[in-house]
């Protein structure tokens, strides 16, 4: 390696051990009257209703936070990257190099997440995502990973795979396995980490579809030939939504089922009769099942949501992390990433949260399933 | 691989192949005949074909009021509304193709301009149309209302005859042929095929060139019109990008068929069909592009001009 490069790295990473150490001390920090957070997920484009479903909760959380009049007051700024890894790429620089930016609440799609680690890294901005799931983002062998800055409150697909194919399976006498994935970072990865637990089931094939294709009749033909009775997809709702019109309209009768990439709530909407029924995974309980009737009417008149969306929660524990630290009186980005690391939380509902070393929550966390009913996805039980 | 697919859905793969197909076929044609009077590949037919389908949901949506959670319609009313949606999108589809053709075609021609530079406005069209219409969806899919029950007239052997999958390949040949008459014998059929042969000669012959171009443009998107209702009716969706993977399929089927022949778009389109139904059955869809695109480097390497020659060929017959 370049020496120049390592010795100004050097140099710069002592700057900032230095800078951290004075800035954090509680004489300047009295000096600081507000700092502020960043909100990173879909708030425009084919994936919106994803952080539109997150954001509200950590609004709602540092509303509540602001509202109790502390010395160092909270703001909070969105950062739309439309779950593109590639749009994450060009607006995580400029995040970074917001003084005032502390920390990243986000992002909510594995891609932006990968793609945002190179700015943020370099900047030491701490991130806690409320719904980024892939498994190497936290992987220690993996290239991509986001350590030290990455964090998640939320269990990887590890987790959620197994779990997926537990629910689809549910009350299903002799279950003929069908796996079809996307091909995305986030599809094929769910799929390959459900493979095993299926294979231990009953597979009888599998099919990986490009996305944006509109004919899927063929696949349905497939899964009709296979005779198989339960059908699970590793992708997005658009997708899911032609997917299971063809093989509802082409006759299929037995269960379909999603991971946490099909539980939008357009995704009734988009599927039409084919949504009856089909069942979903998140790695999420619904936030209002957390409340009390006076925080759901306080919610919902911050917010102006009726009912807090998919990963609200996730969105409102990763705020309270945040939260936390600050109120600790960490108002730096050295100051808070070495909170973030080594304290114990509390979340949504008095769970506790504490990241290990790759910033995965220790001991894991609930994935609740879900149906669709009368053209609405219910909470049903812990997949 | 997977070969019981092929001993169990032959025909079912059979009859979702030529449905698929006779819809590429018919968005070919807006390709075939351009190239066939310019020489040149409108690429901007792919977002004539986005801009086709959102027609279609304004036409059933918001002109005759059905929700997209509206009951499936009967009688006169379906058949009316369906009636009104197709002919909405084949108008709108052909205006607008006028319109590229004015825009993007004949000023630069009337100056001179080279080819390549009808290419590159054209393309610049293309971009225009997909992102004005990603910014008034906000990149949002759309549902169309599912006004057509999915009945069945029954299964033969494994094959489901559904109502929309054989409104896919009943109209789309009826189309052929109404327009395979209209070129070989009506006068102004005989006008485009004269101007495809030799645009100097045509024109000494006192043919109005302009006016052919823009005749040929008008019938591409009436097809594409077709096209667009067929798959909205179909697939019931439709999103600001999807001319994108519509365009590359029916591109492909014109140019395995013989860009510029007429009857080459529509054998094209049904290979290009049943090949992507039939790679995806056994091979696993992840190699549907793969196949396709190799069979049609194969067949160029043995026919350069594709399956049916090129225009001029056809043309003469």
């Amino acid at each position: 390696m370049n020496k120049k490069i390592v010795s100004g790295l050097a140099i710069a990473a002592a700057t900032t051990l230095a800078l951290g150490v004075v800035v954090a001390s509680p004489a300047s920090a009295a000096k600081k009257t507000s700092v502020t957070l960043a909100f990173q997920g879909p708030l425009t484009g084919p994936d919106a209703q994803l952080g539109q479903d997150q954001f509200p909760g950590a609004e709602w959380a540092i509303a509540l936070y602001n509202a109790k009049k502390p010395a160092v007051k909270i703001n909070l700024i969105k950062a739309d990257s439309q779950c593109d890894g590639t749009v994450a790429a060009n607006i995580a620089p400029g995040v970074a190099a917001n003084k005032a930016v502390i920390g990243v609440i986000g992002t909510s799609c594995s891609g932006e997440a990968r793609n945002s680690f190179p700015a943020y890294k370099a900047a030491g901005l701490t991130m806690v995502a409320p719904s980024a799931s892939a498994v190497s983002l936290s992987d220690p062998k993996a290239p991509d990973r986001g350590f030290p800055i990455f964090h998640r409150v939320v269990a990887h697909d590890g987790f959620q795979a197994p779990a997926l194919v537990r629910y689809a399976t549910k009350g299903v006498s002799s279950p003929k396995i069908y796996l079809v994935d996307d091909q995305t970072t986030y599809g094929a990865g769910l799929i390959k980490y459900a493979l095993a637990p299926a294979k231990k089931i009953g597979v009888v094939g599998t099919d990986s579809v490009p996305r944006g294709t509109a004919d899927w009749s063929s696949v349905a033909s497939k899964v009709k030939a296979s005779s198989a009775n339960v059908v699970i997809y590793g992708g997005y709702t658009v997708e899911a939504a032609k997917f299971f019109k063809a093989l509802r309209d082409g006759g299929y009768t037995g269960i379909l089922a999603a991971g946490d990439g099909v539980n939008t709530s357009d995704f009734p909407d988009l599927a039409g009769k084919a949504a009856e029924g089909v069942r979903l995974t998140a790695a999420d309980v619904p936030f209002d099942s957390l409340l009390t009737a006076a925080e759901l009417a306080s919610f919902q008149k911050i917010t102006g949501v009726k009912v807090p969306g998919l990963y609200s929660a996730t969105a409102y524990n990763a705020a309270q992390v945040f939260i936390t630290c600050i109120e600790m009186g960490k108002l730096t980005r050295p100051a808070i990433q070495s909170c973030v690391n080594n304290t114990t939380f509390t979340g949504a509902g008095g769970s506790k949260i504490k990241f290990n070393r790759y910033g995965d929550i220790i001991g894991g966390a609930d994935v609740g399933g879900y149906l669709v009913k009368n053209g609405k996805i219910i909470y049903d039980a812990i997949a | 691989m997977n070969f019981s697919v092929v001993t169990t859905q032959f025909w079912s793969l059979v009859l979702q192949g030529l449905a698929l197909g006779l819809i590429y076929s018919l968005v070919a044609l807006g390709y075939t005949m351009v190239y066939g009077v310019l020489r040149l590949i409108n690429f901007a037919n792919s977002e004539i074909f986005m801009l086709g389908t959102f027609a279609v949901l304004w036409v059933e949506i918001e002109l005759l009021g059905h929700p997209v959670a509206a009951k499936p319609l009967g009688g006169f009313e379906l058949v009316y509304t369906l009636v009104i949606a197709l002919v909405g999108s084949m108008i709108a589809c052909a205006v607008l193709a006028v319109i590229v053709e004015l825009v993007a075609y004949r000023r630069l021609r009337a100056r001179g301009a080279s080819r390549l530079a009808s290419l590159i406005s054209a393309i610049g069209v293309s971009i225009f149309l997909m992102e004005t219409m990603r910014m008034f969806t906000e990149s949002r899919p759309r549902t169309a209302p599912r006004l057509l029950e999915k009945w069945s007239f029954g299964e033969i052997a494994g094959a489901n005859f559904r109502i929309d999958t054989m409104l896919a390949i009943v109209a789309p040949i009826i189309i052929f042929v109404i327009l395979d008459q209209f070129v070989n014998r009506s006068r102004l059929g005989k006008a485009i095929r004269a101007v495809s042969l030799s645009e100097e000669n045509a024109k000494l012959m006192g043919i109005n060139i302009n006016r052919v171009i823009s005749l040929t443009f008008l019938i591409g998107g009436l097809t594409t019109g077709a096209a667009a209702f067929l798959y909205t009716t179909v697939y019931e969706n439709t999103v600001f990008n999807v001319g994108f993977n519509m365009g590359i399929a029916a591109f492909t089927a014109a140019v395995l068929g013989g860009i510029g022949n007429i009857r080459g778009a529509f054998y094209g389109g049904l290979a290009l069909g049943m090949m992507e139904q039939f790679a995806s059955a056994v091979l696993g869809s992840q190699w549907k592009a793969v196949t396709v695109f190799v069979v049609l480097v194969l067949i160029l390497l043995f026919k350069p001009n594709g399956l049916f020659g090129e225009a001029v060929q056809q043309t003469r017959t």
